[in-house]
């Protein structure tokens, strides 16, 4: 008996081995289907973005199109893309790429340096672009050491303006005939990096997250962007989730009237008693970091620095101090943005945790007019870059008046040291003003058919890794036994 | 006052008292069933709010058990026995629980009293739960306050265990009360159901909801709503809306401890009774005016019938006093009518044709008086000239002894006498002769004045015969009179017979007036005397031809003054008291344009 069944497992195995290598392999062919929220309005690198919806687009979708010099790697770092090495003179203020031979522009040219130096030269800013050779050469307008961080910029991607006025790039996608609302991506035969697995992408424009996660559900979809909240649900209907490192805070902003010195106790109160602990790990089922300071610690390195202010954290002195508070003092009401669920839903558990401490929140979702707010709640999104750059791209988003109640210091500019971007961000978080919450990934839902060959399908930085994702013919047979968490 | 009139009014007021008397009994009996109704529907809607109640309860019970007994919270709260961190995955668990469910209120709480997942309040997790571990003893379903973002609210929950591992998982769950819930009650119309939630330390009457949000104007409810706190028990007051009465019964809510959650209240609007109480009131008006308006109709009608034949013989009887006998005999037969008015009708008819049988005898009595009266009179007017006849032929006879001369004397003085006597039979024929036929008159326009003028004139040398005793003559003629229509010589005569008889009435002598005057489209004509005036019997008779109160007179004057007066549309009449004189009247349409 045990020798007939040892033979029909050895018959099974024999049978199913290739059918199982067959599936594991990566397949060409086939139309990748993608679901988002943001509607890009132009494809030019360089133009601005409407709303923070179309910047995610942006960011994400230009990059299969149009390349930049380098790119940020899994690492944290930087990694070749269109060119092959760089170098810099000790002061930063010279610097020299040079450009990858053998690049495929979409209309089937080659990408000369010249043609790369004349995109750069056309972005407008106070560079010098020179040729050498295969080197384009760039004297920065000041001194920057870091200067190929913002040639990994996706602004600064390589967009070349053919005679009929089209821009074409050089990404493992080309754009094709668009309709209202879908992009349409073709797979680049040349590509420098070999050709996408996937013939097509097809982009659905200003989907609802919610209708985009029911897309992937029903199998109309491939890769959508999800929520922390459904994660749950994606592994209740064993469909996977990939996700970037944290490139998302959420913050409390308190407004002028609130920001003053006599609600100072309050502010203090409300920033110690948020349980970001349980917050991340229940609410948003572990897929966010408990934010201390504004940049997450993966970008700034510093961020443990920070854990330490929380002296009043839910301490019964607090709680007395709070109490003795007039009720118009200690209510506030927090407002959020009402397309956002997931600002909602972390609203409304700080809401809970500060009314453990005495302080009534109110959470106010208006659609349209409602009464002036005493604290708002903000997603700041920045790109995977160097901590300077992204605390100068918060700080332009929360903008002079707020950034003015926090602290009266100047805002380090590109290139800025690490201690001064500490110094700063210390200084806006200081006086609770600004309130880190949360720090959070970008996530996507993975459809039953998708793989990916080479890397995770979203890199640590954010970006879409779909010239590696390919496509089952037929989905897995069986659901996987257990959940489990995003890839990385 | 008519008698129609009268019967109109008596049958009107009948009818109206009738009317009135119905539509207030209608309306009062319609208020009295309607309150009993009223009372019977309040009644019926607590008692449907108590079914509704017991059934919410038992179902929520019910799916409580099928929820704890289910694989999905089976399955959950062996993840959570098994590892702490498994309740991150299952924060949401309890809205989607829920949503299946149809359950407001789900709350999925370890066996230590923390809360894995609220379908609630979905942030509270992670926090312990007030209740759930407490009531889990509870059988059945139970009133319990149940926090929520920014507010309190009554649930009805009920609690079951899991048993998982070493330890379990609480499932709490159950329907709001709130305002859904009254509108699963669908009172019926003119009733509505509130619900007091009694879920802070001071009555407030922001918890007061109905089935279409907060209750606005609560404090005219707090006092009814105070005693129920208070007491316990049910209780019943009649609220005073601007809109009228409102009946409202408030039954308390307990919790598993008996205190007092909440109230329901089932208000039973008399506005509803109001308006169709005032429906029926206005219907009773309006039915009740067209039954006046029938019944003033039909009273008419009735009265007219009624009245109709009475009219009839009271015009009979007025045509009966004008003296048309032969008209009301006629008209008697066309009085329709039955019973008592047919009776009298017909007695009014037996009654008319004796009078007209008794005026007919008594004018063949008058006639055979009349001819009596002629004959006596024409007897006694030839036998005065034919005696001295009969006393002359006698002579004559006598005489025929005597001698020739002598003969001749007497023959000549007989002759002489039978001459006259002879004239004087022959004056007597020929004043009957002229009564007898008076001639029409031949109408022109004439001056009464002129006639009055020349009337006085014939008898002035009468009058101022020496040797007679005195009359002053007064004429007083109105000299703006028009003209008459008359027979100057007819209307002549007769002034000369008044004039006459004037005379006759003072043989002492005295004092004699004529006047003419206008009077109402006529001219007056009046002959005063001074005389000795006449009885009433003598003025009553006084226009009987052939009466006379004077010695020779032929009693034909006067009657034929009325004679000719009647034969010119006007009318005479006298005016005298014995002793005091008498006033002939003549009055004669005057000639008009």
């Amino acid at each position: 008996m045990k020798r007939f069944t040892f033979a029909s497992a050895a018959i099974a195995s024999a049978i199913a081995l290739p059918i199982v290598l067959q599936a594991a392999r990566p397949h060409y062919g086939g139309t990748l289907r993608i679901e988002m929220p943001g509607v890009i309005r132009t494809f030019d690198p360089v133009a601005s973005s409407v709303d923070a919806a179309e910047s995610a687009a942006r960011a994400r979708v230009l990059p299969l199109v149009f390349e930049t010099l380098v790119a940020a790697d899994a690492s944290g770092g930087l990694r070749p893309q269109l060119a092959t090495s760089w170098e810099g003179d000790r002061a930063g203020q010279r610097w020299r790429f040079r450009i990858r031979d053998a690049v495929t522009l979409h209309d089937g040219s080659r990408l000369q340096p010249a043609q790369v130096a004349a995109a750069l030269r056309a972005r407008g800013r106070a560079w010098k672009v020179g040729v050498d050779s295969d080197v384009v050469v760039i004297d920065p307008d000041r001194a920057q050491p870091d200067f190929p961080w913002e040639m990994a910029d996706a602004r600064n991607a390589i967009a070349i303006r053919t005679a009929t006025g089209d821009l074409v790039g050089s990404g493992p996608f080309r754009l094709e005939p668009t309709e209202p609302r879908r992009i349409a991506l073709g797979a680049h035969e040349d590509y420098w990096g070999s050709r996408p697995f996937v013939d097509a992408v097809q982009i659905a424009e200003g989907r609802a997250l919610g209708d985009a996660l029911a897309s992937l559900e029903l199998g109309r979809a491939d890769f959508v962007p999800v929520r922390p909240l459904d994660l749950r649900r994606l592994v209740q209907r064993g469909l996977r989730s990939v996700g970037s490192r944290p490139l998302e805070t959420f913050v409390l902003v308190f407004e002028p009237h609130r920001a003053t010195p006599s609600d100072q106790l309050v502010r203090r109160v409300v920033a110690t008693a948020i349980d970001r602990a349980t917050l991340s790990t229940v609410l948003l089922q572990r897929q966010s970091e408990a934010a201390a300071a504004l940049l997450p610690p993966w970008l700034s390195g510093y961020a443990p620095m920070f854990q330490s202010v929380s002296p009043l954290s839910g301490s019964a002195p607090a709680r007395t101090a709070v109490a003795s508070l007039p009720p118009e003092r200690r209510a506030l009401t927090l407002r959020v943005d009402a397309a956002d669920p997931l600002a909602q839903a972390i609203a409304e558990r700080i809401a809970v945790d500060v009314r453990e401490a005495g302080i009534t929140i109110k959470v106010q979702a208006p659609a349209g007019l409602a009464p002036r707010p005493d604290v708002r709640l903000l997603r700041l999104t920045f790109d995977a870059t160097t901590p300077d750059r992204v605390l100068a791209a918060i700080v332009g988003t929360l903008g002079a008046r707020v950034t003015s109640l926090a602290t009266n210091e100047p805002a380090p500019g590109a290139g800025a040291p690490l201690d001064a971007v500490y110094r700063m961000e210390r200084a806006l978080v200081e006086r609770d003003v600004i309130v880190p919450v949360v720090h959070l990934p970008a996530l996507y839902g993975l459809g039953e058919r998708v793989e990916s060959w080479g890397g995770p399908a979203v890199w640590p930085s954010g970006a879409w890794n779909l010239a590696n994702m390919w496509l089952r013919s037929e989905p897995l047979a069986e659901k996987p036994e257990k959940p489990h968490g995003p890839d990385r | 006052m008519t008698l129609r009139t009268r019967l109109f009014a008596l049958v009107s007021a009948a009818v109206t008292v009738t009317v009135v008397l119905v539509t207030s009994a209608v309306s009062s009996s319609a208020r009295r069933a309607f309150a009993a109704l009223d009372a019977q529907r309040t009644a019926a809607l607590v008692a449907q709010f108590r079914r509704e109640f017991e059934i919410d309860g038992e179902q929520i019970a019910a799916g409580i058990e099928r929820l704890a007994s289910s694989d999905a919270v089976l399955h959950t709260a062996g993840d959570l026995a098994r590892s702490r961190a498994a309740r991150a995955a299952y924060v949401n668990e309890a809205t989607s629980l829920a949503a299946a469910q149809g359950l407001d209120i789900l709350d999925l709480v370890t066996d230590e009293g923390t809360i894995v997942s609220s379908a609630q309040w979905p942030a509270r997790f992670g926090y312990r739960h007030s209740w759930a571990t407490a009531a889990a003893a509870a059988a059945g379903a139970f009133l319990q306050p149940v926090e929520l973002p920014g507010e309190t609210a009554l649930g009805l929950v009920a609690v079951r265990k899991v048993a998982a591992g070493d330890g379990g998982l609480f499932v709490a769950g159950g329907r709001r009360l709130d305002r859904s819930f009254l509108q699963t009650l669908a009172p019926p119309a003119g009733t509505r159901a509130l619900l007091y939630l009694n879920l802070e330390p001071a009555g407030s009457g922001h918890q007061l909801i109905d089935a279409s949000g907060r209750v606005a104007q609560a404090a005219p409810l707090a006092p009814l709503i105070a005693r129920v706190r208070e007491s316990g028990r049910e209780a019943s007051d009649a609220i005073d809306w601007p809109e009228g009465s409102e009946t409202v019964t408030a039954i308390p809510l307990k919790g598993r401890d008996g205190s007092v959650l909440g109230a329901l209240l089932v208000g039973s609007s008399g506005r509803e009774l109001a308006a169709l109480v005032s429906r029926i009131r206005w219907s009773g008006v309006t039915f009740g005016a067209l039954g006046l308006a029938s019944g003033f109709l039909l009273s008419y009608i009735v009265a007219a019938r009624v009245t109709r034949p009475v009219e009839q013989l009271a015009e009979s009887s007025r045509t009966v006093a004008r003296g048309d006998w032969d008209a009301a005999l006629d008209a008697v037969p066309r009085v329709h009518a039955s019973g008592e008015i047919e009776e009298l009708a017909r007695a009014f008819e037996t009654m008319t044709r004796q009078l007209v049988d008794q005026r007919e005898r008594l004018i063949q009595t008058e006639r055979v008086a009349a001819w009596r009266e002629l004959a006596r009179r024409l007897a006694h007017e030839l036998k005065n000239p034919l005696f001295p006849l009969r006393v002359t032929i006698d002579n004559l006879r006598r005489a025929k002894t005597l001698a020739s001369a002598e003969f001749d004397e007497v023959f000549d003085e007989s002759l002489t006498t039978m001459t006259s006597g002879l004239q004087n039979l022959n004056t007597v024929i020929g004043r009957f002769s002229d009564f007898a036929r008076m001639p029409p008159p031949q109408f022109a326009a004439v001056s009464p004045n002129d006639i009055a003028r020349e009337s006085v004139r014939l008898f002035r040398a009468q009058l101022d015969a020496p040797g007679r005793p005195a009359i002053a003559l007064t004429v007083d003629l109105d000299e703006s009179l028009g003209t008459v229509r008359a027979d100057a010589e007819q209307l002549g005569r007769a002034m000369q017979n008044l004039l006459l008889n004037a005379i006759d009435a003072m043989p002492s002598g005295g004092e004699l007036a004529i006047r003419t005057r206008r009077a109402a489209g006529a001219v007056r004509i009046d002959v005063s005397d001074t005389g000795e005036g006449l009885t009433d019997e003598e003025r009553q008779r006084l226009f009987t031809p052939y009466y006379t109160t004077k010695q020779h007179g032929t009693g034909l004057g006067l009657a034929i003054v009325q004679s000719v007066v009647a034969d010119h549309g006007g009318k005479i009449w006298v005016d005298s008291e014995r002793g005091r004189g008498a006033t002939f009247h003549i009055e004669i349409p005057e000639t008009q344009g």
